[in-house]
């Protein structure tokens, strides 16, 4: 295109972009810097730095890396089991569905399944394993936690696994890789992409989950997230409450950073 | 391979069906259960659905989720489109990177934080919370996902395509009205579909930033799950999830008719 | 020849982020005959091609249509039409609308559209495809669809970017007949885009040799395959021999270690020079009865004949096309007429070359040629 038509589409997006997407981040850095009175002060980073949120963080981190961790696990081989299906797309479709249905009907849904008079205590105990506190329980939450994750998980796995050449699996035997030699040493590497988006996709909610600690968890278990949604809409702190946000937001950015950098230097290799 | 890992693999999957819909089953099933509870099905009865077509209140909030939902995708629709026309048009890989990593911000971002930023936002800048500031909100963090759906498909359509047009004697708008806008029309759809379930599926940012006695579904949902297990839930969330299951059907119909690839391949946050 | 231009191009350049692709380039276009703009990828003959459709801004220089400057006319305001290199034809309209589409554009009135449409279809040989779809043509019917689509708008000049790069050999050959015949019976100026030499040298009237954004060389097919006026014509178009010479004076040149006949003039004495000659006019015979000995190195079968390389005393390569077989490692002898004997100057341009053309021919003539 010639250089003299004006990009004037920028206008409303960049607009966008100002107002809803620089303006919050300004506000909530200078919302950090006020302590409870308005007072202009580091009080809240140093709150933040006490024991209390510390651990609190640690936690969070701890929780986020399970779910993560998990809900890989079970995606990786759920990606590939449907990449081997004959009606792939209706397949996925079928996998992703869920994910459409209201998060919080979902995490409802686990109230009855997860109860004291519950399907699953029900099995149990003709299982004859007896019947167990489920919910608030840091099963519960982990598993609710990865239930809910799990499409945005298989997703990008799925779509890597279907970029891959199959060609490369026929050469890789062909040179004499058994099927595990040729799932380390070719297809996990040539999917490592997307299982850093699906990483990504997980770790980084997961770190800040707030509904699903209330209903599930009962209050057990406390998160950054958690943390924001008390001091803003309970205790009205929200200058702690925005210096927890800076911190989740350097956090998220140093996570963007990392996963994102090492996936361009994969597919530069 | 089908043949050798055909079954395990296919167990698996089933398992993995199972765990997905059997939260949603449940569901479904105790919204007929006369007993009251999501255990112990005692009779079949239709008093849940006739709780809910009589409440009111519940009926107000579902046209004010809806309403927030059409209101917002349509818009974002535009706007975002926009957005990709205009990232589309920056010939600077560098610039145009940086402004997708902008643009991204909002859908890696945890929902607290967007809730909360936007809610220190809407403060400042003096609006109600209510429903302008819950509508504003689900049409800020929905443009990027449909500048994300618009613009794999900007990218596909050959440059040669815009200067065939032009060649031929068409103006700016009518190669923006007659080829572009038609060439791009699956995205636009899979954008303004996203944008739509986004905001029915949003949670966290409608509970920071509504307030005045509006509420959404979900929000709604909340806080009657706090207060225990009520089978109206139950009814109603049989009830989105067939609406859900039509909208998606329609989608993938839609998609199927049009010839082109279903745009769940596409990202999910 | 004193027929006005149709499109004339004035020191133009053309920069593309700090680099120069088309470096003060002067041409002019005449109407009705079919041209071609060949060089190799990068050379800057799309870029020629844009600058003429209005895609693009000439950096400096002028480029002029029926006399008037046109360099800040857009595309859709321009006489021109395009068929381009992959066809960019609509694919969410059916054959019909996309070659409507330029009627549509000006606003005409359907049954003049419908009538139009039918006969540009009919002209390309598509009638009855009217509601097919894009993705159910094939890659020839595509290419005329993209045809008919420019033609529908009666364009004064149609503009082609390697339109043929996409298909298949056979039916590459198939459309250059057509595409010839096309530009005879339309009877406006085509011009061509390819880095086929084989393809330019079968279709056009006029060819553009073009390197690194100048040309090289202009002429009609036979001029610039008989006559290159420089090592990168004479490699790029054909097959040749290149080996260093020196021209001893008019008509005698020296190369390979030996003095030989030819009918080049127009050069200082002893000037070093470059020999070209082309693979099909060396003839094998005996090596008593060659101009020249040359050792065979390899031999392949291409067919239609031997392609034989060997090198003579002095180490030059020889390429040759011959219909007989030879043994490899045996010493050939390789005979020409002076005529196959084609000298080049270094670093001559276009104008030069032409004037000194001119000069020795008519010294040759007598003075009797005009």
């Amino acid at each position: 295109m010639t250089g003299r038509t004006r990009n004037f589409y920028l206008i409303p997006y960049a607009a966008w972009m100002l107002l809803f997407v620089a303006a919050p981040i300004a506000l909530i850095v200078y919302y950090s810097l006020f302590d409870i009175e308005g007072k202009f002060s580091f009080t809240n980073y140093q709150k933040f730095l006490s024991p209390i949120y510390l651990k609190m963080t640690l936690y969070s981190f701890w929780y986020a890396l399970l779910i993560t961790l998990f809900s890989l696990l079970v995606a990786y081989p759920t990606a590939y089991a449907l990449t081997r299906t004959k009606h792939k797309q209706l397949w996925l479709l079928l996998i992703v569905l869920p994910s459409w249905i209201n998060l919080l009907l979902k995490t409802y849904a686990f109230l009855g399944l997860f109860g004291t008079y519950g399907l699953t205590n029900a099995i149990l105990e003709t299982l004859g394993l007896g019947t167990h506190q489920i919910l608030f329980t840091d099963f519960s939450f982990i598993f609710v936690s990865v239930y809910i994750f799990i499409p945005f998980m298989i997703l990008p796995i799925f779509n890597a696994l279907e970029d891959m050449n199959s060609s490369l699996l026929d050469a890789s035997r062909d040179l004499g890789a058994s099927a595990w030699i040729t799932f380390r040493r070719v297809i996990f590497p040539l999917t490592l992409g997307g299982v850093k988006a699906g990483c990504q996709a997980v770790f980084i909610p997961a770190l800040s989950l707030f509904m699903i600690t209330r209903l599930i968890a009962g209050n057990r278990v406390i998160t950054l997230g958690t943390a924001i949604e008390q001091h803003f809409l309970v205790t009205q702190d929200w200058g702690m409450g925005s210096a927890i946000a800076v911190v989740l937001i350097i956090v998220m950015a140093l996570v963007m950073i990392a996963t994102g950098e090492r996936k361009r230097g994969v597919k530069d290799a | 391979m089908r043949s050798r890992n055909g079954t395990p693999a296919n167990a698996y999957l089933f398992v993995v069906f199972l765990i997905l819909y059997a939260p949603i089953l449940y569901l479904l099933f105790y919204s007929f259960n006369s007993g009251g509870t999501m255990h112990g099905f005692e009779g079949f009865t239709f008093e849940w659905y006739q709780e809910v077509f009589q409440d009111t209140r519940l009926f107000v909030i579902v046209l004010n989720t809806v309403v927030i939902a059409l209101l917002s995708a349509a818009i974002s629709t535009l706007f975002g489109v926009m957005g990709a026309l205009a990232i589309n048009r920056i010939r600077r890989r560098r610039n145009r990177n940086a402004l997708l990593t902008v643009n991204n911000v909002l859908i890696v971002s945890p929902d607290v934080i967007i809730g909360a930023s936007f809610l220190i936002l809407f403060t400042m800048a003096g609006i109600k919370l209510g429903f302008i500031s819950v509508l504003l909100s689900h049409i800020a963090f929905s443009i990027p996902i449909v500048v994300l759906m618009v613009l794999p498909r900007l990218r596909e359509m050959s440059p040669t395509l815009i200067d065939a047009a032009r060649d031929l004697g068409a103006s700016g708008w009518y190669v923006l009205s007659r080829v572009v806008l038609p060439f791009i029309r699956p995205g636009i759809f899979a954008g303004f579909f996203m944008a739509l379930t986004y905001s029915m599926d949003d949670f966290a940012v409608t509970f920071f930033v509504t307030g005045n006695g509006y509420s959404t579904l979900s929000v709604e949902i909340y806080a009657r799950a706090r207060h225990g297990i009520s089978l109206s839930i139950n009814a109603l969330s049989t009830l989105i999830f067939l609406f859900t299951l039509a909208l998606v059907v329609g989608y993938y119909l839609m998609n199927r008719r049009g010839n082109r690839r279903p745009g769940w391949g596409a990202p999910l946050p | 020849m004193n027929k006005k231009p149709i499109i004339r191009f004035e020191n133009v350049t053309k920069q593309y982020d700090g680099e120069t692709i088309l470096n003060d380039v002067s041409f002019e276009i005449e109407s009705g005959k079919f041209y071609t703009l060949l060089g190799p990828s990068g050379c800057g003959k799309t870029t020629i091609l844009r600058l003429i459709a209005g895609f693009t801004e000439p950096t400096e220089g002028h480029i002029h249509f029926r006399g008037k400057v046109i360099d800040r006319i857009p595309a859709n305001e321009r006489q021109v039409n395009t068929v381009f290199q992959d066809y960019a034809l609509f694919p969410h309209l059916n054959v019909y609308e996309n070659v409507a589409f330029g009627l549509r554009v000006k606003k005409w009135k359907k049954p003049d559209i419908d009538a139009k449409v039918k006969e540009a279809l009919r002209f390309v040989n598509l009638e009855g495809y009217e509601t097919r779809a894009i993705s159910e043509m094939s890659g020839g019917q595509r290419q005329r669809v993209a045809i008919a689509r420019a033609i529908v708008n009666e364009p004064e000049v149609l503009l082609l970017d390697e339109p043929l790069s996409a298909l298949d050999l056979k039916l590459r050959t198939e459309m250059q007949y057509e595409l010839r015949e096309l530009q005879r019976r339309l009877g406006i100026t085509f011009i061509f885009v390819t880095h086929d030499q084989e393809e330019a040298l079968a279709m056009s009237d006029e060819i553009f040799v073009l390197d690194h954004g100048i040309i090289q060389q202009t002429g009609s097919p036979t001029d610039i395959y008989d006559e290159p006026i420089n090592r990168f014509v004479a490699d790029f178009i054909g097959e040749s021999n290149i080996v260093p010479g020196r021209m001893i004076r008019d008509f005698l040149v020296e190369f390979a270690g030996r003095t030989f006949e030819c009918v080049d003039g127009g050069f200082s004495s002893d000037e070093p020079v470059e020999i070209v000659i082309r693979p099909e006019d060396l003839e094998i015979t005996t090596p008593d009865r060659g101009k020249m000995k040359v050792r065979v190195d390899s031999q392949l079968f291409r067919g239609v004949h031997y392609e034989i390389i060997g090198y003579d005393e002095s180490g030059n390569e020889w390429l040759v096309h011959s219909t007989k077989r030879v043994n490899v490692g045996a010493e050939i002898g390789l005979d020409f007429d002076p005529e196959a004997i084609h000298v080049m100057r270094f670093g001559e341009t276009e104008e030069e070359f032409d004037r000194r053309l001119e000069a020795y021919e008519s010294s040759e003539s007598g003075g009797a040629s005009t």
